[in-house]
């Protein structure tokens, strides 16, 4: 190697970075050697101001085990109940909650019944199942694009009959005349509240298209929506149902108040768990019916809405060949900030959700018998007194 | 609670096993935790803040997914986000300058007996360097933080999506760059 070399070259000599061939110049080239001295004392104020970034002292930093506990049991527990409550305080919630309860029932349409296009299937929930999101992996849907996904669902609705008011009653024998089945409540425990919600129905009319230029806004083009699902009505109607409240409760809201309460349960560091802490709601329903035209492909749009929630291909797979999705409500939680068990309950199989946290720990108890959905939730840590409410009922 | 049974385990159904993903990221994560936490506390003063950026960092990891990217360079991709956060931190905070001058002060404080000339002087060239960085140019600011901290040219050059041999050169003027950006700083303050 004849040529000199470079000043960058000589840098690179000083950290031992320099190519074999440059190198055996450097070693024999008296001039070369002399730059790089006089290059290393232009450079030695910075190197000598910088070196500290690489000082390998400890610092009283946490532990490898103690970061990886961190992590697991706050970083992601915040990250996802913020986009769990971002997603579900939002527009969504009006039309998005309805609009999930229908994606679900329609999951719950077993491919096998598939008869020809135009017959309609009527089906009801029999049972409840829960599935772990990452909702982390949601935050696309945390400005336009969720707002897109707002307005689709919204002008894909035709409501026949919007919800009312919530009716107090003061006894179970009249909020069941009310409702119009026969409501359960504990013997042994007088509720602060009974009241009854009016039934709704509407219908849900899928367009492919639009849905899939969100599916593709939202950076997930690899997701491709069936074409025979364009134009699909699922009709959808939703029993009255009654919740009765124990313990100091919040007052039965409108959404968009039920919106604020949420807003401010996120921004004044958890106020409603200390104000609502022995609240328990105990919620029922007769199942919602949903028909939809039998030659949707469910095991199609079951992958699509678990990979969109950030399942691998081969997970979602997995989840919806294992799930038995006949007449099976599905229950979104957020993976990491919520755990869920199965429980005997009320002579059935439940499940429970815990949502544990310093200042609002959550739960919710969900089971089916005799065609009624049932839930019992509050804010606290109360899941235990809410099962024993649960084994008392008559 | 006597009267309910309580299911020893979750149906299989129900579970999701640990995906390759999550065992990617978990072993990365125990990898280069204490090197990201140790890069981010020399780069912000606030030990509590480089554990917040430290924690933010593998945060952006796990929703990177890295399995499923081929031949990922999980080291070169941690130092990258780490450093453009820690100086996102030194740009943005515009207290840091004053919260460190303050954290400076106290420790000269606690270790008066200590060699309190030495801690500040330290102390004092540390927030200069820092502030300096934040001022140049990202992408120097960059290459100085991932050499001094130890990275080889390569891994660098991976990261920066560069070429290796481009390294020396480029170190060679953000060197410069930050020796005039600091007696820049150090005017200032006289003045």
């Amino acid at each position: 190697m004849k040529n000199h070399l470079n000043d960058g070259q000589l840098r690179a000599a000083l950290d031992g970075e320099l190519d074999f061939d440059e190198l055996k110049h450097l070693e024999s080239c008296p001039e070369c050697q002399s730059r790089q001295k006089m290059l290393e004392a232009q450079i030695r104020p910075a190197v000598e101001r910088l070196r500290f970034l690489s000082s390998l002292t400890q610092d009283s930093g946490l532990s490898t085990s103690s970061a990886w506990n961190k992590f697991n049991h706050e970083t992601l527990a915040q990250k996802e109940t913020s986009m769990f409550r971002k997603l579900f305080a939002s527009p969504l919630i009006r039309y998005g909650a309805s609009a999930a309860l229908v994606i679900a029932l329609i999951l719950a349409f077993p491919a096998t019944r598939a008869l020809a296009g135009e017959l309609l299937s009527l089906f009801r929930v029999q049972r409840v199942t829960v599935v772990p999101v990452d909702f982390t992996g949601m935050e696309q849907l945390d400005g336009a694009v969720g707002n897109n996904i707002s307005q689709l669902i919204s002008d894909s609705i035709t409501m026949k009959n919007e919800p009312g008011d919530p009716v107090n009653a003061a006894t179970t024998d009249e909020a069941s005349q009310l409702a119009g089945f026969n409501v359960r409540a504990p013997q042994d425990i007088t509720p602060s509240r009974i009241s009854v919600m009016s039934g709704a129905s509407f219908t849900f009319t899928i367009d492919r298209d639009k849905a899939q230029a969100l599916l593709d806004e939202a950076g997930r083009s690899d997701l491709v929506l069936p074409e025979e699902v364009d134009g699909a009505d699922v009709s959808v109607n939703i029993p009255s149902s009654v919740s009765i409240a124990f313990g100091t409760c919040p007052e039965p809201s409108s959404a968009t108040e039920a919106e604020r309460e949420m807003e401010r349960e996120t921004t004044t560091s958890g106020s409603p768990g200390r104000v609502y802490k022995d609240c328990i709601i105990f919620a029922q329903i007769p199942s919602p019916e949903v028909s939809a035209p039998a030659s949707l492909d469910i095991n199609k749009l079951a992958q699509i809405g678990l990979e969109f929630t950030g399942m691998t291909a081969e997970e979602a797979a997995q989840f919806t060949s294992t799930v038995d999705w006949t007449s099976t409500l599905v229950v979104p939680i957020p993976k990491n900030a919520a755990s869920y068990e199965q429980v005997t309950v009320d002579g059935v199989t439940g499940t429970l959700i815990e949502r544990p946290s310093d200042d609002a720990p959550q739960f919710a108890l969900f089971w089916i018998k005799d065609g009624i959905i049932y839930t019992l939730g509050g804010l606290g840590n109360n899941s235990q007194r809410a099962l024993e409410i649960a084994n008392s009922l008559p | 609670m006597d009267e309910t049974v309580w299911h020893e385990s979750v149906p299989c159904q129900m579970k999701l096993s640990k995906s390759k993903s999550e065992q990617a990221f978990e072993s990365i994560f125990h990898e280069y935790w204490n090197s990201i936490q140790r890069l981010l506390s020399r780069m912000v003063i606030d030990p509590a803040e480089a554990e917040d950026l430290a924690l933010e960092t593998f945060f952006r990891l796990y929703k990177y997914r890295p399995a499923q990217h081929e031949d990922f360079n999980a080291r070169g991709w941690l130092y990258k986000v780490a450093t453009n956060l820690g100086l996102q931190s030194i740009r943005s905070f515009k207290r840091r300058e004053q919260y460190e001058t303050h954290a400076g002060r106290e420790t000269i404080i606690e270790a008066h007996e200590q060699q309190p000339q030495r801690i500040f002087a330290e102390n004092e060239e540390r927030n200069f360097v820092r502030t300096a960085l934040g001022r140049m140019n990202l992408r120097q600011a960059e290459l100085l933080i991932m050499r001094y901290s130890g990275m080889s040219y390569k891994d660098i050059a991976a990261a920066l999506d560069l070429s290796p041999t481009s390294i020396g050169p480029l170190l060679l003027r953000a060197e410069r760059e930050f020796e005039k950006c600091y007696r820049m700083l150090t005017q200032e303050e006289e003045r």
